[in-house]
């Protein structure tokens, strides 16, 4: 099974450029995030699309910029990675 | 970076397609906008594309031949200036979003009904029941070439031949299609093609086309300047400038002459078969690999025949998969992130084809072929598969 600390937070977004921008934002802020696709079990009626991926040491972080800078987006849902990131690797 | 995802848009193009758009941007003015050097540059360029796009496709008319930014245009001009209210419209459940949006606005709008062709678990659909959805007031047959998430081909010669038995307009979705399978729309009772010039034909984003048939007549989407008839208080109902109001992207256009020269020189059959050949050493793989399901017809015995013969030669070079009970999102991150290699998860803008094949919760991931990739690359993204396979 994957290990419990595989846990990560996800922003959701309408639109690809509300993403864009929240990337923008946090960037200026100086909390890491990453593009990743939304994953399926998250994402409700968006269907396809882009997400930010957060690491759960920066959500405090990141859930303060919301509040105060009321930038638009989705959703915020957090998700346990299935796959292990700790897995053999042969290539 | 290995580059999968050859189905939304072809990463690597020729290069001398990518010299000839720098070329037309440092040459060339506006078409028909003027007699000057620069302007018949222009209007020379996009005149020897139309012919070139017209024998391309088996168009027998160049003044048939409407470029347009891409395919989704291509088809919302074609659908809205088609149908008409109330007509009877029959499609399929393997169409993309390009197709079904322009559908479902006139279903909404103008009392425009719709059928659907239903696709198996396999994605296939039984041509039989498609030709006994017709009605009496059914105006067109609407139907993709190849499905953008299974790759499995429609036999577009047998619905033609339906649809002129019928006296029906076929309008064909070509996006996954041109420059990788022949088509010929005088052979196959193509009405209407639809193309884009960024996938399979190697040329920019930014360019796609429609193919009219004689005698077929499109109601403008848009109307403007022409640089011709300028006193006329309507749009011109000459092809092509009926459906082309506005400067033409000419740089554009100009690396999709280049880009269908290129296809002429290396031809599509080699393009096809060198495509096919990768798809299918994927599949192959994939197919026996535990912990991998494979989406599609890759003709199988139990079901319709979509087409005679060999069904590589129809397919598209598409394999969409999914990992054990994985999110297709989560295992399309980690190839792109781990491996290096660009895949497409989620919905693919194919939301009937999911339904059908039972993927709407999790998605797949798909994987797309060009003719610049190679065998080494397919089997990178093989041994990528089959390790997370056996992960956990």
């Amino acid at each position: 099974m994957p290990e419990k600390n595989n846990l990560k937070y996800y922003i959701l977004f309408d639109t690809n450029t509300h993403g864009f921008a929240m990337q923008a934002l946090l960037k200026e802020e100086g909390i890491p995030s990453r593009i990743a696709p939304a994953p399926r079990a998250i994402q409700g009626e968006l269907t396809c699309g882009m997400s930010l991926m957060i690491e759960p040491e920066n959500i405090g972080d990141v859930r303060r910029v919301l509040e105060e800078k009321k930038p638009r987006y989705h959703a915020v849902r957090s998700l346990e990675g299935q796959i292990n990131p700790h897995r053999d690797r042969y290539c | 970076m290995i580059y999968l995802d050859n189905a939304a848009t072809t990463l690597h193009k020729p290069d001398c397609v990518i010299d000839a758009v720098c070329t037309a941007m440092h040459t060339i003015g506006n078409s028909a906008r003027g007699v000057h050097g620069g302007s018949l540059d222009a209007a020379r360029t996009i005149y020897e594309a139309r012919l070139k796009t017209a024998r391309f496709f088996g168009c027998p008319d160049e003044t048939g031949v409407v470029f347009t930014s891409n395919v989704t245009e291509s088809l919302n001009i074609v659908i809205n200036g088609l149908i008409d209210e109330g007509d009877h419209v029959i499609t399929t459940d393997l169409e993309h979003n390009s197709v079904l949006r322009p559908l479902y606005r006139l279903e909404n709008e103008r009392g425009v009904s719709l059928s659907f062709a239903r696709a198996d678990n396999c994605g296939r659909i039984n041509y039989s029941e498609m030709e006994n959805l017709i009605r009496k007031d059914t105006k067109a047959i609407v139907t993709t070439h190849v499905s953008n998430l299974t790759g499995n081909g429609l036999d577009v010669a047998r619905i033609g031949q339906i649809a002129h038995k019928h006296g029906l307009l076929y309008i064909v979705d070509a996006a996954q299609s041109a420059g990788s399978i022949p088509i010929d729309m005088e052979r196959d009772k193509i009405d209407v093609l639809c193309f884009t010039g960024h996938k399979g034909l190697y040329g920019p984003q930014g360019t796609g086309g429609i193919c009219v048939m004689p005698g077929i007549s499109v109601r403008p989407f848009k109307v403007g300047g022409t640089g011709v008839q300028s006193y006329l208080k309507t749009q011109p109902v000459e092809m092509p400038v009926r459906l082309e109001a506005g400067t033409m992207n000419a740089h554009g256009i100009a690396g999709l002459s280049t880009a269908i020269d290129y296809i002429n020189r290396v031809g599509v059959g080699a393009i096809h078969e060198h495509e096919a050949n990768l798809a299918r050493r994927f599949y192959e793989a994939m197919r026996e690999t535990e912990g991998v399901t494979v989406y599609g017809d890759f003709g199988q015995e139990d079901g319709p025949r979509q087409c005679a013969g060999d069904p590589w030669k129809a397919r598209g070079a598409i394999v969409a998969v999914n990992v054990r009970d994985y999110d297709s999102a989560e295992v399309a991150d980690i190839l792109a992130m781990d491996y290096d290699i660009a895949t497409r998860a989620g919905a693919h803008c194919a939301p009937r084809m999911h339904e059908a094949l039972g993927t709407t919760d999790r998605g797949a991931v798909r994987f797309s072929f060009s003719y610049f990739n190679t065998e080494e690359e397919v089997d990178s993204a093989i041994a990528a598969v089959r390790e997370l396979a056996q992960t956990n």
